[in-house]
C-alpha cells in the first residue's frame, strides 16, 4: 500500500508500465503468459504465501522484494524467538479478552504458519528494496527504472533499511 | 621519530608507532571501523578496517597494524570491499538486528552505516533466528544482546578507561556473550553507571532509558558544558531539544575528564525529580503566596536595608558553591561588601578549602599539582578520600592505573571502597593519622631516601614505626614497606579529601606536605600532592571568603542563594528560627517552605559561568536550556536587589579568583 | 455431489490478506458464506521481553495503514506504564498527527479502495476497476484524491519525519514541536482537503440516490455499535470514554478504556485467525457490535465542527435519528469523519498550545501497567501491556479496530452471497457452477465497506488466485474455475 505514497507519481508509473495484479486492483494474480516484473512485500510467514512466492518467481522474469519484510523478515520474524504453538496460544487462548471458546484456529481453509522467513530464503530474488517502508523516492526509482528496463542500484539517499 | 608510508598513492608521514588508520586519519583517509575507538586500545576485532599491503599475502587490519618505512597500503580496492562486505555479512547473520525499530536506526547506528556504505540491499546470510536475551535490570540502561555485534568497546572502556572491570566476555566464538561480572544481571553487578559504555557502543546494544527516541543526533542540539556534580570539573556535552536536557555526554576533547563522566554527572540530573519554581514566592498571612518580581524583591530590599552595616545582628547570607564564579562574586560583594555583613560564607562553611587555603596562603605558593598526574602515577597514596563514593572520574584514572603495576596505598580509618583495592590498606585508630604520616617520613629519613630534609626534623625522631604502630594499630612493617615504596616511586601522587582536615585542624595536611616534601614532591615548582575539594566551585568560594563556618547567634535575617542545591535539613533546622529568611532557588524544599520569600532562579544547565575546579583550571559553563519565563539569573537577582539599595555591583569576579591564594589558573 | 464452495482469494482492495468461502447448495443457493482471515502474526507473543518504550515503534509495524494509531496508543499505555501523563501540548500535537492519518486513510479508502466500485461500477471490467482505471476515467478528481492523501501524510510526515512509522510518540509527550512554518503549511493545505471531500460527498449522495436499492438490500443488519465519545457525547477519534449502544440506540455502558476487559471479550472461531469481539454482558452473539466511521456516528449526538456537523444531521436524518445499519453508509459516514478531521486539525493548530516547546513530561514513576486506546480509522483499538517494575514487557494483549467488526463483516458477507448469488450460479463446463465476476466483487465490496485492515491481526498483502472451487463433502475438490 506504501506503493501509493508515491503520489501523483504513480500515474507516470501507470504510462510506463502496465500494472497487472496487485492489493489496488482486482486481478488476484500475476498473468499466467508471464510479467516482466514481479513485486513481492512481506514475509514469508505461512503455507500460502510460500505457494504466491514461488508462484510469482515462476511467472516473473525479475522478482523484487519490497520492503524490510520481504527482504529480511521484518519485525514479524521476532516470531522466531518462540514457538509458534506458544504464539499461538497467547493469541487465542491465553489472551485476557479472550473468552472460554479459546482455541488455536485450525480450519483447513486457513493457511498454516510457519517459520518467519526473508522472500529469498525461499525463492531467488533478484532486486531487494529495503525499507521499513521503502520511502516514495526509493520506490519511484526503483519502479521507474524497472518500467525502463534498467536495474535499479540503491546508494545514498536511496538506500536505508528503518 | 617518524616514519613515511604510501596510502592511497598519497604519501603520509607520521611519528613511529602510528597505527595504518591513524595514519590514514591524518591524510583524510577514511577507512570504515567499528570495534576502533580513537580512545580504545586497538582490538583488531571486527576486521572492517582492513587494506592491502603491497608485499603482504593477506589483508591486513589497518588498527593494529604499525606503518612503517616504504609501506604502501590501498585501502579500498575490489578486495577489500568484498572483505568488508563479507565481514558485514557474518555479523549480521549473527544476531537480530531489527533495524526498524531500533532507536540507533536512522544516521546514529555504526553497523547500519557500514553497510550502507558498502551498498548493501540485504543481508547474504539469513540470522539463524536464535533469541538473546534483554537485560534491562540496570536502572540507567538497557542492554539488548540481539544488538551486539561482540566489538568489545564497552569492555574496553569498562576497563581501560575506568578500571572498573565489570563488562566482560564469556565463551567463547559463536556463543561469546557479554556479561557483567561472572553472568549476572547488570543491574546486581559490579557496575558503577559510568556509561562509558553507553557512550561508547556503535550499536543500538546498549542505550539509555531516557533519551531513547528522543530524536537521531542529527535532530538534537549539543552544547559543550561542564559539569557541575563536583570539584573535578567534567567536561560534558548537554543533548537537547526543544529546551529539553535528553542525555548528558562525556566530552571527548574535554582535558579534564577526557570523555569520562561518572552517575552523577551523567545519569543523576536526568533523575530529578524535585518540583521546579516558577514564580517569585511572598509570606503573606502565614503562607507563601505568587508575587511579581518587583512585589517580591522590594520586600526583600525593605527588609534588607535597614540591616546595611549591622555586623554580626544583620543579615548572614550563605550561597551554594554550585553557583558559577560571576554569582558567587555579586553575592560576595553584595552582602560582604556592601551591606558590610561579617557572614557570608558557602554553603560548605570552608570544609574542603580553608585548611589548605590557609596553608597555601602561609607558603605563598600553590600546594597543589594536577589532575593528569593521577593517570601517570606508579604510586597513589589516597588519604581520607573514597574515590569510589565521590570524585569518581578521579576514582577512575587510578582504579585504571592499578592494573598497569601502579600501587595504591589506602590510609583511612573509616570504610572506604578504595581499601578493597589497595595494595597497602592502613586503617590507623580515629585520631592517629597524623602519627602514621610522621612515621612514615621518619622511615623514609631514616633509609637515607629523603630528598628534601624536613625542617624539624628533631621533631620525627620519636615516630619509630614500632612505636606509632602501637598507637596507630598499623603494623610496624606496613609502615616501613610503605615508606620504602613511597620513597622509590618515580611518580607518586598523595590524594586528600576533607576529612584530613577535620575540625579545621592543619596539622594533618601538614604531614602530608612534610611527607610529599620529603620524597621531593612539593617545592616551589611542582607538587604531586592533590585535594578534593567538595563541589564544582568550591575553589572559587574560598578565593572569595565564602569559607566560614556558618554562626547564625543575633542574625535578623539570612539570604540563602542554593540555587539547585540540595540543603540537608540540617541546615533547615538552623536557619528555622531567623526572623527573615529569603530563598533563591531553582526547587521547593523544605527550605523554601519555611521562606518569608522565595525567588526562582536558573538551574545549572541554565546558566553559564565559570567554574574553578579542584587543580585551578578555569572552565566555562555554557548555558543547554533557556529558563522557563519567569525565571532569572543569580547575578541578575543580585544586581536588582542591591540596585535597588543604592549599590553597584562590578564584574572583577576574575581578578579576584587568585587574590587570596596564588593559583596555577589553568 | 453434495455441497460446493466458492473460495475468493485474496480479497482486493482491502488492507492485509482475507478470502471468502461460498457454500453452496446442490441446488446452486447460497448455504453459509465465510469470511476467513488468513494470517497470524503473534505480536501479542514475540513483544514479550522487550522494553515498554519501544513499543510505539514496534507496533505500527503490524501494518503500513494506519500506522500512527498503533503508534499513539502503544504510546498511551507507555505514559501509563511510566506513570508519565504528557503535557497537554503533547497530547494536541499526537491528535494533529492522528487527524492527519483519518485524513490519509479515509481519503484513500474512499477514493482508491472503494471509488472503483462507486465511480466505475461493481460490474466494471476487474481489469479497469482500480485507481488505475479510476485514473484514466476522471484524472482531475483522481488527482485530487491522490492530494488529498498526501495531505494527511505531510501532516504526519511534518511530526514525525516520515509518513509511514513516523518516529514522534514517546512515553511521557512527543519529541517534536511544531513551527510555525509547519503550522502554516498544514492550515494552507486544509483548504483545499475540505474541498476535495465535498466533491466525495457529493459523490456519495449522488451514488446513494441512485444506488438506494442496492443500499437497501446490502448487508442491512442489526447490532450495537461502540466508539469514544467526548464528555459531550460528541464524536471523539483520540481520547475520551468508551460508550456502546444497542441496536436501537439505547445506551448500554459508558466506562474509560482502561477497564475493556470488564466489558469487552472475544470468541475464537475455528474457521478465522481474527478473533470477534462482544459485549461481555450480552454474550454471544447478542453482544455483537459495530466500530469505525458507522459505528462512531450512531453513537455519537453530534459532532464538534460546523461543516461536518451540518453533514452529521443530514446522515442522521436518514434514519430519523436511530443507528443506520446499511453497511454501504460506510462509505457515507467515512467521508463525514474525513470532513472532521480536517476541520479538527485547523482547531487544532489555532489552539495557542499547540507550538510550545512543552512536550515532554519527564517525571517517571513505573506503574507496570498501561492501557491505550484509541478511535484508529476502522474502529477502536486497544493496546494493553503489562512490564516488570524495569518496563520489560511481560504480557501483551491488542484488541484491533477490524477485530470488533469481524462479525459484522462475516454477516455481511453472508447476507450479500444470499441476496445476491442464490439463484445466479449457473452451470458451467465442470460439474459445478459458474457466477459472474460482478456478484462476486459485491461480496467482497461488503467487506471492503468495513475498510478491514487485517494486517492488523494476520498479515500483509498477498496475491493469490479469484478461485471457485466446488467440493464434495469429504473436502475433495471436484472441479476449480477461474474468476470470469
Amino acid at each position: 500500500m506504501s506503493l501509493l505514497d508515491i503520489d501523483e507519481r504513480i500515474i507516470k508509473i501507470a504510462e510506463l508500465a502496465d500494472i497487472r495484479a496487485t492489493p489496488i486492483t482486482d486481478l488476484k494474480e500475476p498473468d499466467e503468459s508471464g510479467v516482466e516484473v514481479g513485486i513481492l512485500s512481506g514475509a514469508i510467514n505461512n503455507t500460502a504465501n510460500e505457494e504466491v512466492a514461488k508462484r510469482m518467481r515462476e511467472r516473473s522474469k525479475i522478482l523484487v522484494a519490497l520492503g524490510d519484510c520481504a527482504v529480511f523478515g521484518g519485525v514479524v520474524a521476532m516470531r522466531n524467538f518462540f514457538k509458534l504453538e506458544d504464539a499461538l496460544r497467547r493469541a487465542y487462548v491465553q489472551t485476557e479478552s479472550t473468552d472460554e471458546s479459546g482455541k488455536v484456529p485450525k480450519s483447513p481453509e486457513l493457511a498454516v504458519p510457519t517459520k518467519v522467513r526473508a522472500v529469498s530464503e525461499v525463492v531467488n530474488v533478484d532486486i531487494f528494496v529495503p525499507g521499513c517502508p521503502p520511502e516514495a523516492d526509493v520506490i519511484f526509482h526503483a519502479l521507474s527504472e524497472l518500467a525502463q528496463g534498467r536495474t535499479p542500484e540503491l546508494k545514498g539517499d536511496l538506500l536505508h533499511w528503518h | 621519530m617518524t616514519v613515511k608510508l604510501t596510502i592511497n598513492d598519497k604519501e603520509v608521514t607520521v611519528p613511529v608507532g602510528t597505527t595504518v588508520l591513524r595514519a590514514a586519519e591524518s591524510a583524510g583517509i577514511t577507512i570504515p571501523t567499528l570495534c576502533d575507538h580513537p580512545n580504545l586500545t586497538p582490538y583488531g576485532g571486527c576486521r572492517l578496517c582492513v587494506v592491502e599491503v603491497k608485499g603482504a599475502r593477506t589483508l591486513q587490519p589497518s588498527c593494529t597494524l604499525p606503518a612503517s618505512n616504504g609501506m604502501v597500503v590501498q585501502t579500498d580496492t575490489p578486495q577489500t570491499r568484498e572483505a568488508r562486505k563479507f565481514v558485514l555479512t557474518l555479523l549480521f547473520s549473527e544476531r537480530n538486528h531489527f533495524c526498524m525499530y531500533c532507536q540507533m536506526s536512522g544516521g546514529d547506528c555504526e553497523l547500519q552505516n557500514s553497510a550502507y556504505c558498502e551498498g548493501m540491499t540485504n543481508w547474504p546470510l539469513p540470522p539463524n533466528w536464535q533469541p538473546y536475551p534483554v537485560d534491562a535490570s540496570h536502572p540507567h540502561m538497557v542492554l539488548d544482546h540481539n544488538r551486539c555485534i561482540l566489538c568489545r568497546r564497552c569492555v574496553r572502556a569498562c576497563g581501560e578507561l575506568t578500571g572498573n572491570f565489570t563488562l566482560g566476555l564469556q565463551e567463547r566464538g559463536a556463543d561469546t556473550i557479554l556479561v557483567a561480572d561472572l553472568n549476572v544481571p547488570w543491574g546486581e553487578s559490579t557496575c558503577v553507571s559510568c556509561g562509558s559504555c553507553l557512550q561508547v557502543c556503535p550499536t543500538g546494544a546498549i542505550i539509555d532509558r531516557v533519551s531513547a527516541y528522543q530524536g537521531r543526533q542529527a535532530d538534537v542540539q549539543q552544547v559543550s558544558s561542564i559539569c557541575v556534580g563536583c570539584s573535578v570539573g567534567c567536561g560534558i556535552e548537554l543533548v537537547v531539544r526543544h529546551n529539553t536536557l535528553l542525555r548528558i555526554d562525556g566530552d571527548w576533547q574535554a582535558p579534564v575528564n577526557e570523555g569520562l563522566l561518572c552517575e552523577v554527572g551523567r545519569f543523576m540530573p536526568l533523575e530529578d525529580k524535585r518540583e521546579r519554581l516558577l514564580t517569585p514566592l511572598v509570606r503573606k498571612d502565614g503562607a507563601l503566596q505568587a508575587a511579581t518580581w518587583d512585589e517580591a524583591i522590594g520586600h526583600v530590599v525593605n527588609k534588607l536595608k535597614p540591616l546595611a552595616g549591622e555586623n554580626g545582628h544583620g543579615v548572614a547570607a550563605l550561597a551554594s558553591t554550585r553557583l558559577p564564579a560571576e554569582a558567587l562574586y555579586s553575592f560576595k560583594q553584595l552582602f560582604a561588601d556592601k551591606l558590610g555583613s561579617g557572614m557570608v560564607t558557602s554553603i560548605e562553611e570552608g570544609a574542603t578549602t580553608a585548611v589548605s587555603g590557609q596553608l597555601a596562603q602561609s607558603a605563598g605558593q600553590p600546594i597543589e599539582g594536577d589532575l593528569n598526574m593521577l593517570k601517570t602515577a606508579d604510586c597513589v597514596v589516597a588519604l581520607g578520600v573514597d574515590l569510589i563514593g565521590n570524585h569518581q572520574v578521579a576514582g577512575f584514572f587510578v582504579k585504571r592505573a592499578l592494573p598497569n603495576g601502579t600501587k595504591l596505598v589506602v590510609i583511612d580509618p573509616f570504610e572506604n571502597a578504595l581499601h578493597d583495592l589497595a595494595d597497602y590498606s592502613l586503617r590507623p585508630q580515629q585520631g592517629t593519622d597524623f602519627d602514621l604520616l610522621q612515621a612514615i617520613t621518619a622511615h623514609i629519613i631514616a633509609l637515607g631516601l629523603a630528598k628534601h630534609e624536613p625542617a624539624h626534623l628533631a621533631d620525627l625522631a620519636s615516630y619509630t614505626a614500632e612505636e606509632v604502630s602501637r598507637i596507630t594499630s598499623v603494623p610496624a612493617e606496613t609502615i616501613k614497606v610503605v615508606g620504602q615504596l613511597l620513597a622509590t616511586a618515580t611518580r607518586p601522587v598523595l590524594v586528600y579529601g576533607r576529612s584530613v582536615m577535620r575540625g579545621g585542624s592543619t596539622k594533618v595536611l601538614q604531614a602530608i606536605l612534610e611527607l610529599a616534601r620529603t620524597i621531593g614532591g612539593l617545592d616551589a615548582e611542582h607538587s604531586r600532592v592533590l585535594g578534593l575539594k567538595g563541589r564544582a566551585n568550591s575553589s572559587a568560594a574560598y578565593q572569595y571568603d565564602l569559607d566560614k563556618p556558618l554562626s547564625l547567634k543575633g542574625q535578623q535575617a539570612i539570604y540563602l542563594a542554593l540555587g539547585d542545591d540540595q540543603p540537608g535539613q540540617r541546615l533547615a533546622e538552623r536557619v528555622q528560627n531567623i526572623p527573615f529568611k529569603v530563598v533563591q532557588a531553582c526547587y521547593s524544599s523544605p527550605i523554601t517552605a519555611m521562606a518569608d520569600v522565595v525567588l526562582p532562579t536558573e538551574m545549572w544547565a541554565e546558566q553559564a559561568g565559570h567554574y574553578l575546579n579542584l587543580e585551578g583550571r578555569l572552565q566555562q559553563a555554557r548555558a543547554g536550556l533557556t529558563p522557563p519565563e519567569n525565571i532569572r539569573s543569580h547575578v541578575a537577582v543580585f544586581q536588582t536587589i542591591a540596585t535597588q539599595l543604592g549599590f553597584s555591583l562590578d564584574d572583577n569576579w576574575q581578578p579576584e579568583l587568585s587574590k587570596r591564594v596564588p593559583i596555577n589558573l589553568i | 455431489m453434495g455441497k460446493q464452495k466458492v473460495t475468493i482469494e485474496p480479497v482486493t482492495r482491502i488492507e492485509g490478506h482475507a478470502k471468502v468461502t461460498i457454500h453452496l447448495n446442490n441446488d446452486g443457493t447460497v448455504d453459509h458464506a465465510f469470511f476467513h482471515v488468513n494470517e497470524f502474526r503473534g505480536f501479542e507473543k514475540f513483544c514479550e521481553g522487550r522494553m515498554y518504550f519501544e513499543m510505539p515503534s514496534i507496533t505500527p509495524r503490524i501494518c503500513g495503514i494506519c500506522p500512527v494509531s498503533h503508534h499513539l496508543a502503544a504510546a498511551k499505555a507507555s505514559d501509563q506504564i511510566q506513570g508519565s501523563p504528557p503535557p497537554r501540548p503533547a497530547n494536541l500535537l499526537r491528535e494533529l498527527m492522528h487527524m492527519g492519518q483519518i485524513i490519509q486513510s479515509h481519503g484513500m479508502h474512499f477514493f482508491e479502495l472503494a471509488g472503483p466500485d462507486l465511480i466505475l461500477g461493481f460490474d466494471a471490467d476487474p481489469a479497469i476497476r482500480n485507481v488505475v482505471g479510476l485514473i484514466q476515467a476522471n484524472p482531475e478528481l483522481a488527482v485530487k484524491a491522490v492530494q488529498l492523501r498526501k495531505y494527511g501524510q505531510e501532516i504526519i510526515r511534518l511530526l514525525g519525519g516520515r509518513k509511514i512509522h513516523p518516529n514522534f510518540a514517546v512515553p511521557g509527550g512527543v519529541n517534536k514541536a511544531l513551527t510555525s512554518a509547519e503550522r502554516d503549511t498544514i492550515l494552507a493545505g486544509s483548504v483545499e482537503a475540505i474541498a476535495t471531500i465535498q466533491i466525495g460527498l457529493a459523490i456519495m449522495k449522488d451514488w446513494a440516490a441512485k444506488n438506494m436499492e442496492d443500499i437497501n438490500k446490502f448487508a442491512v443488519f442489526p447490532t450495537g455499535y461502540f466508539s469514544l465519545v467526548t464528555s459531550t457525547g460528541s464524536l471523539e477519534l483520540y481520547d475520551g470514554d468508551c460508550k456502546l449502544i444497542d441496536q436501537f440506540g439505547q445506551p448500554l455502558e459508558q466506562f474509560n478504556g482502561r477497564q475493556y476487559l470488564n466489558y469487552i471479550a472475544e470468541r475464537v472461531e475455528d474457521w478465522s485467525y481474527l478473533k470477534f469481539p462482544y459485549y461481555k454482558k450480552m454474550g454471544w452473539p447478542g453482544g455483537v457490535y459495530r466500530v469505525g466511521p458507522l459505528g462512531r456516528l450512531n453513537v455519537a449526538k453530534q459532532i464538534d465542527t460546523p461543516l461536518a456537523n451540518e453533514e452529521f444531521k443530514v446522515f442522521k436524518s436518514l434514519s430519523g435519528g436511530k443507528p443506520i445499519e446499511n453497511t454501504l453508509y460506510y462509505h457515507y459516514a467515512r467521508l463525514i469523519e474525513a470532513l472532521f478531521g480536517v476541520e479538527q486539525v485547523r482547531v487544532l493548530l489555532d489552539d495557542p498550545d499547540i507550538m510550545s516547546q512543552e512536550i515532554l513530561n519527564t517525571k517517571r514513576d513505573m506503574t507496570g501497567e498501561g492501557v491505550g486506546v484509541i478511535e484508529a480509522p476502522r474502529g477502536t483499538l486497544f493496546h494493553h501491556y503489562w512490564t516488570n517494575d524495569k518496563g520489560q514487557l511481560e504480557r501483551v494483549n491488542m484488541i484491533v479496530a477490524t477485530g470488533h467488526n469481524n462479525y459484522a463483516m462475516s454477516t455481511a458477507v453472508d447476507s450479500v452471497a444470499k441476496t445476491y448469488i442464490n439463484g445466479q450460479a449457473t452451470h458451467g463446463n465442470g460439474n459445478g457452477y459458474h457466477i459472474k465476476e460482478g456478484l462476486l466483487n459485491r461480496v467482497e465490496a461488503a467487506i471492503r465497506a468495513y475498510d478491514p485492515c487485517l494486517s492488523c491481526s494476520t498479515h500483509a498483502i498477498g496475491q493469490m488466485p479469484m478461485i471457485i472451487e466446488m467440493v464434495d463433502p469429504s473436502g475433495l475438490v471436484v472441479d476449480r474455475l477461474q474468476r470470469d
